[in-house]
C-alpha cells in the first residue's frame, strides 16, 4: 500500500470549513457555557436546599455520564418526549453548553472556595463588606485562577466536540471521515485531521502553563 | 516644621502608664467558647486608655488572638460586653450573636495580621485606596494623595504600582500597617505580625510600630517578641485560660511577676529565646 500524504492538501478547502464549523461551535458553547458555569457556581452556593439540591444534581449527572449519550439525548430523545422539533444545530449547541456549564460551575466553585479566608478577614477589618468585597476582592481573584482550568475546558470542549459529526454535523471530524471513506485513504485523512486538533489544542494547553508560573503568581498569590 | 506624623488625629488624653481602668475599651464578663471542651475568654475583664499600647502574652490556646478578632469583629462572643469609646460596641447576649453592633465603630478599629493579607490582585495604591474610596467615600484623587503620604513617610513610595508578590515580607507588612492607618482608626490591633517575617525584616516592621506608639496610637498587640513586647507597652497583659492573671508596667511584669503562673511562663519563653 502506497502512502500519499500531498493529496490531503488538495482537501484543504473543505477540512478549513470543517475546522471553521468545529471552532465556531467550541467558541460559542464555551462563552455560552462559561457565563452559565458561572451564574450556576454561585447558586451553587446559596442556603437554601431548594436551590442548592437542583443545581447540584444537573451538575453530578451532566459530569457523571459521557458527553455522547447527552448529545444523544437532546437529539433524539427531546424532541420525541417533549413533542418538538430542534434544528440539529440547536440541539448540538444546547448539548455542549449543557455540558460546558457543568464542568466550568465546578472551576468556578474550586476557585471561589480557594480564596483563603484571610482575604475575607481583611475585607472586614477594612469595613468592605458585601457586593464592594466581592466585586472588588473576591471576584477577581477567583476569576484570575479559573483561568487556567477554564482554558482545560475549553480545550477539552473542542476535543470532545467532534463527537457532533456522530449527529451529522459537517465538522472537521465529519468532513474528515468523509473524504477518508470516499478516497479510501483514511490513513492520510484521520493523520491530517488527528494533526490539526493538536495544531490548534497544543498552544492552548501550552497557554496554561504560562498562564500558571506567570500571571498567577505575580498576581493571585 | 514637625516630624511627619502616621497619626492623623488623636484625641488628648493625660498620660498615666501605671493606671489599669479606663474607659477607651471595657471588656465585663466576656465569654467565648469553641464547642464545650475550650474556653478562649473565660468570663474576661480588661480596660484600656485611649494612650495605653497593651500588649498581650501567654502560651498558645490562651485566647489572645482572639480577643484581637473579637474586637474587630471577626468572630463573636456568647456572653459579656464590650464598650469602645464610651459606647456599647459588642454584647453577647444581643441578638447579633456578639458581633460589632456598630458599624462606625467598627472602622475606627484596624487590625494587622500575621500573613499580611495584602489583596494580591491589586497594586500597592489600589490596596491602600479601596477602602477609604468604598468605606469613606473618598474621591481617586483624594485617597491616592493620602496614600502617597502614607507610603512615603514609611519610605514605601517608590513601591507605589508593585504588586504584592513583588515585595519583600517586611516591605508587605509595613504596606498593610499604611492601608489599615489610611481609614485613621483610633484602635489598631497587631496579630502577631513580625512571626512570619525573616528575622532580618522584623526591625523594620516594628520600627514603624514604635513610630505609632510615639504618636499615642491606641494599640493592642499579640507578640512572642518579650523584648519588643517590653519596649513597646505600656502594659503588659498576662493571659492564661481564657483569663487576665496579671497585668502591669512591662518593668514590673518581665523583672517582678506577682503570680507564680506569670514567671513560669516567662522562664519558658525567655530561656527558649
Amino acid at each position: 500500500m502506497q502512502l500519499d500524504f500531498m493529496v490531503v492538501f488538495s482537501y484543504w478547502q473543505v477540512l478549513a470549513k470543517g475546522l471553521a464549523l468545529t471552532l465556531a461551535f467550541t467558541v460559542s458553547c464555551a462563552v455560552l457555557g462559561s457565563v452559565c458555569g458561572f451564574l450556576l457556581s454561585l447558586l451553587r452556593l446559596s442556603k437554601s436546599p431548594l436551590i442548592r439540591i437542583p443545581t447540584g444534581l444537573y451538575v453530578e449527572l451532566f459530569r457523571g455520564t459521557p458527553l455522547l449519550i447527552q448529545l444523544f439525548w437532546i437529539f433524539f430523545c427531546l424532541p420525541v418526549v417533549f413533542g418538538i422539533s430542534v434544528p440539529p444545530y440547536v440541539s448540538v449547541v444546547l448539548a455542549l453548553t449543557l455540558y460546558m456549564t457543568a464542568i466550568t460551575s465546578e472551576t468556578f466553585r474550586g476557585a471561589l472556595k480557594s480564596i483563603p479566608s484571610e482575604q475575607h478577614d481583611a475585607c472586614t477589618a477594612l469595613g468592605v463588606a458585601s457586593w464592594n468585597k466581592v466585586f472588588y476582592v473576591i471576584f477577581p481573584q477567583a476569576l484570575l485562577r479559573a483561568v487556567p482550568p477554564l482554558l482545560s475546558n475549553v480545550v477539552s470542549l473542542f476535543k470532545e466536540s467532534a463527537l457532533i459529526s456522530s449527529v451529522g454535523i459537517a465538522d472537521l471530524m465529519f468532513v474528515g471521515q468523509n473524504i477518508s471513506n470516499s478516497t479510501a485513504r483514511p490513513v492520510e485523512f484521520l493523520s491530517a485531521v488527528a494533526v490539526i486538533y493538536f495544531l490548534v489544542a497544543f498552544p492552548l494547553t501550552r497557554l496554561v502553563g504560562v498562564i500558571e508560573t506567570r500571571m498567577l503568581r505575580r498576581y493571585a498569590y | 516644621m514637625t516630624a511627619p506624623l502616621l497619626v492623623a488625629a488623636q484625641p488628648q488624653a493625660s498620660f498615666v502608664p501605671d493606671s489599669a481602668g479606663g474607659d477607651f475599651i471595657q471588656l465585663r464578663d466576656v465569654y467565648k467558647s469553641y464547642g464545650e471542651g475550650l474556653v478562649v475568654m473565660d468570663h474576661l475583664n480588661l480596660d484600656m486608655r485611649a494612650d495605653d499600647r497593651l500588649v498581650i502574652i501567654g502560651p498558645s490556646g490562651s485566647g489572645k488572638s482572639s480577643l484581637l478578632r473579637v474586637m474587630m469583629g471577626l468572630e463573636s462572643i456568647q456572653g459579656g460586653t464590650i464598650s469602645f469609646q464610651g459606647k456599647s460596641y459588642i454584647d453577647g447576649n444581643a441578638r447579633n450573636h456578639g458581633k460589632p453592633l456598630d458599624v462606625r465603630l467598627q472602622t475606627q478599629v484596624g487590625m494587622v495580621f500575621q500573613h499580611y493579607t495584602l489583596f494580591p490582585h491589586l497594586s500597592v495604591l489600589s490596596n491602600l485606596i479601596l477602602a477609604p474610596m468604598k468605606v469613606h467615600g473618598l474621591s481617586k484623587v483624594q485617597a491616592t494623595e493620602k496614600a502617597r503620604l502614607f507610603l512615603a513617610r514609611l519610605g514605601l513610595e517608590s513601591k507605589l504600582n508593585a504588586y504584592p508578590s513583588q515585595l519583600s515580607g517586611g516591605q508587605k507588612q509595613r504596606v498593610a500597617i499604611a492601608r489599615a492607618l489610611m481609614l485613621e482608626p483610633k484602635l489598631m490591633l497587631f496579630d502577631e505580625v513580625t512571626s512570619a517575617l525573616d528575622p532580618e525584616m522584623v526591625t523594620e516592621v516594628q520600627n514603624v510600630m514604635m513610630q505609632l506608639a510615639e504618636e499615642k496610637m491606641a494599640m493592642i498587640i499579640v507578640t512572642h517578641d518579650m523584648h519588643f513586647a517590653r519596649n513597646i507597652a505600656s502594659r503588659v497583659v498576662f493571659c492564661a485560660n481564657g483569663k487576665v492573671v496579671e497585668q502591669g508596667p512591662p518593668a514590673q511584669i518581665f523583672t517582678q511577676p506577682k503570680e507564680p503562673r506569670t514567671r513560669e511562663f516567662l522562664e519558658k519563653v525567655l530561656h527558649l529565646d
